[in-house]
């Protein structure tokens, strides 16, 4: 994304965090933003060009389903006044400074989902979304297989393949009370 | 009293064999010439097929006869229309085909739009253009379509309603809309003007989608190729006025049509089928034609497209909403300047989808998106994501407006009105779906 030298403020609110407001350039992406004014790298520059989601984060917002957002393709003011969460924001921090994994990453970590890691960030935006979909509006246990394939579709991975990814996430729809009916 | 009611039962008596001449095909006029009861020979047919692909591709019958994903030639392809939901039909030389028609059949299919036992097409199957292909290209297509593969696919039903299932009113209707006779070639023009009429009106069937319907459905001749609506979108005025307008030269359309990219952008929604499946495997000549023909020109010679117009004046409270718009969700993939990626995205600069008269496909492809597409030379574009849950109405209508004003001259005119109409046909077609 070009960049145009008259900076703009922005307020936003990351992993549950307010940020800014601090001057950002027009046109900055809001993946430059995360990595180079927030040091959270984790939402992955890939292509660059929408394709690989290697660089979704989450946008919450009041009384809707979270949703996953391209970062590379989107400017970073897109985002003002937005609530975002990455994938540094999932785990939780303890009391004692430790951290607890969500269950998607769990989930992945248990199934040895990933081997590089690269497409990991965007996988387990995809997964948690779906997750928090389903918990609102829960599918027949007979979906569930195509539902999780249409969660993480657009999500490329090319290293482990798909199948470890899709394994976890199924497991965890099916064992979580309340994503799936009778 | 008494005379009345003889006037009456007159009116009655001549209105009744009026409709039965009407009803038998009596007054229908057939454009088929007796020559071709004769059945071609094996022969005759392996030397024609050829030359039946290359029309076939300019007629681009597969598009519609075969369904995406389907058998090819099977048909299936479903087409909404203010009547109900047509199906195309299975032309494999299957039982359920084309199989056993004499070539007499398909000739009456193709330019009468009458079926073997006389069932009348739909005027969905553009017979009314293919009336005007000559009679070898009609034999070359018989030669090439009766030797593809036969598909054992059933033809799905029709969904219209009464009294639009009764395909007997279809007499009635060709007798309104299917041209009596042939244009035949006009001396005064050049041979390209003449050939490039045959390709655009006959073979390539341009009118059916570019010129607007009347209340029956007939094409309005004298309103030709200057756009209609069709599926929920605007298929441009392609008049010489409405071509420049865009910003195409002859020589620039005839590349455009081989290509499906040019400075102009690249084909989308139902024209990018087109290209996809017809114009990209036409020949050079014949696009050269089509291109002489609709810029009504003896001659193609070089020179510049049109200028783009300067931009319009646009509000700057509207400029600065839709700029927010355009730097948050489009210039990450068409540039903070509109100029595109290659090989990703196109340009918006001089964009014909911001220069044509109704913004329609420029508003479904911010709502739906746009697939990823495949151009010849393996050129391609990736997807468009669609916007319309992060963009509503107003939003859209100030990046319209703003986008159309900057980069297509255009005066802003849209208002958040015609957005929710665009999505209104979305939200129609998704619920079709399911």
């Amino acid at each position: 994304m070009t960049t145009s030298p008259d900076p703009q403020a922005l307020s936003l609110t990351v992993n549950d965090r307010p940020v800014g407001p601090v001057p950002v350039p027009r046109g900055t992406s809001m993946q430059e933003f995360l990595h180079e004014w927030l040091g959270l790298t984790g939402a992955r520059m890939g292509c660059g060009q929408g394709i690989c989601n290697a660089c979704t984060v989450m946008i919450e917002e009041e009384g809707k389903l979270p949703r996953e957002i391209r970062t590379c393709i989107t400017g970073a003011h897109w985002f003002e006044g937005r609530r975002v969460r990455t994938v540094e924001g999932h785990a939780r921090q303890e009391a004692d400074g430790s951290l607890t994994l969500s269950p998607v990453q769990q989930a992945f970590v248990e199934a040895f989902a990933f081997q590089c890691g690269y497409c990991t960030p965007g996988f387990v935006t995809a997964a948690t979304v779906l997750i928090e979909r389903l918990r609102q509006r829960p599918v027949e246990r007979g979906q569930v297989e195509s539902v999780v394939t249409e969660a993480l579709d657009h999500h490329i991975c090319r290293c482990t393949g798909y199948v470890r990814y899709h394994t976890a996430v199924r497991d965890l729809v099916l064992a979580t009370p309340g994503l799936v009916t009778a | 009293m008494r005379g009345t009611l003889l006037a009456v039962t007159g009116l009655v008596l001549g209105g009744a064999s009026l409709a039965g001449l009407v009803v038998s095909g009596a007054l229908e006029r057939s454009a088929v010439s007796s020559a071709v009861r004769t059945p071609l020979s094996a022969e005759q047919v392996k030397a024609l097929a050829p030359r039946g692909a290359a029309i076939a591709a300019a007629a681009d019958c597969y598009a519609c006869h075969t369904a995406r994903g389907g058998a090819p030639w099977a048909g299936g392809m479903p087409f909404e229309t203010p009547f109900g939901t047509i199906h195309a039909t299975n032309i494999s030389p299957s039982p359920e085909g084309i199989g056993g028609w004499s070539r007499a059949d398909f000739h009456r299919a193709l330019r009468d739009g009458i079926a073997p036992g006389g069932r009348h097409l739909y005027p969905a199957m553009p017979y009314t253009s293919y009336r005007g292909m000559s009679e070898g290209d009609v034999d070359a297509l018989y030669a090439y379509l009766t030797t593809r593969a036969p598909k054992p696919v059933a033809n799905r039903p029709n969904t219209l309603p009464f009294p639009f299932d009764q395909r007997w009113t279809l007499a009635a209707w060709n007798l309104l809309n299917l041209p009596a006779s042939v244009a035949d070639p006009d001396p005064a023009r050049s041979a390209l003007w003449n050939r490039g009429r045959y390709v655009t009106e006959a073979l390539g069937h341009c009118g059916e989608c570019h010129t607007p319907r009347d209340i029956t459905q007939g094409l309005r001749t004298r309103a030709a190729l200057t756009g209609a609506v069709i599926e929920g979108l605007d298929a441009p005025d392609i008049t010489p006025a409405g071509l420049r307008r865009m910003g195409f030269s002859p020589a620039s359309l005839a590349r455009f049509m081989g290509l499906g990219l040019s400075a102009q952008g690249s084909a989308t929604h139902q024209m990018f089928d087109v290209v996809h499946f017809s114009t990209q495997h036409m020949e050079r000549a014949d696009l050269t034609a089509m291109a002489a023909y609709l810029f009504d020109r003896d001659a193609v010679e070089a020179e510049a497209p049109p200028a783009l117009p300067p931009p319009a004046p646009v509000e700057a409270a509207v400029a600065a909403r839709a700029r927010a718009t355009y730097d948050g969700l489009c210039a990450g993939c068409h540039g903070a300047k509109a100029e595109g990626i290659p090989h990703v995205s196109v340009a918006l600069r001089g964009n014909a989808s911001l220069r044509t008269a109704s913004p329609s496909g420029f508003v479904r492809a911010v709502l739906a998106g746009l697939p990823a597409q495949s151009f010849p030379g393996g050129e391609r574009m990736e997807a468009m994501p669609g916007f319309a849950v992060d963009l509503d109405d107003a939003a859209i209508a100030d990046l319209a407006n703003w986008m159309r004003a900057e980069w297509g001259g255009q005066a802003p005119a849209v208002r958040p009105n015609d957005i929710a109409a665009v999505r209104a046909t979305l939200t129609a077609r998704h619920a079709a779906r399911e």
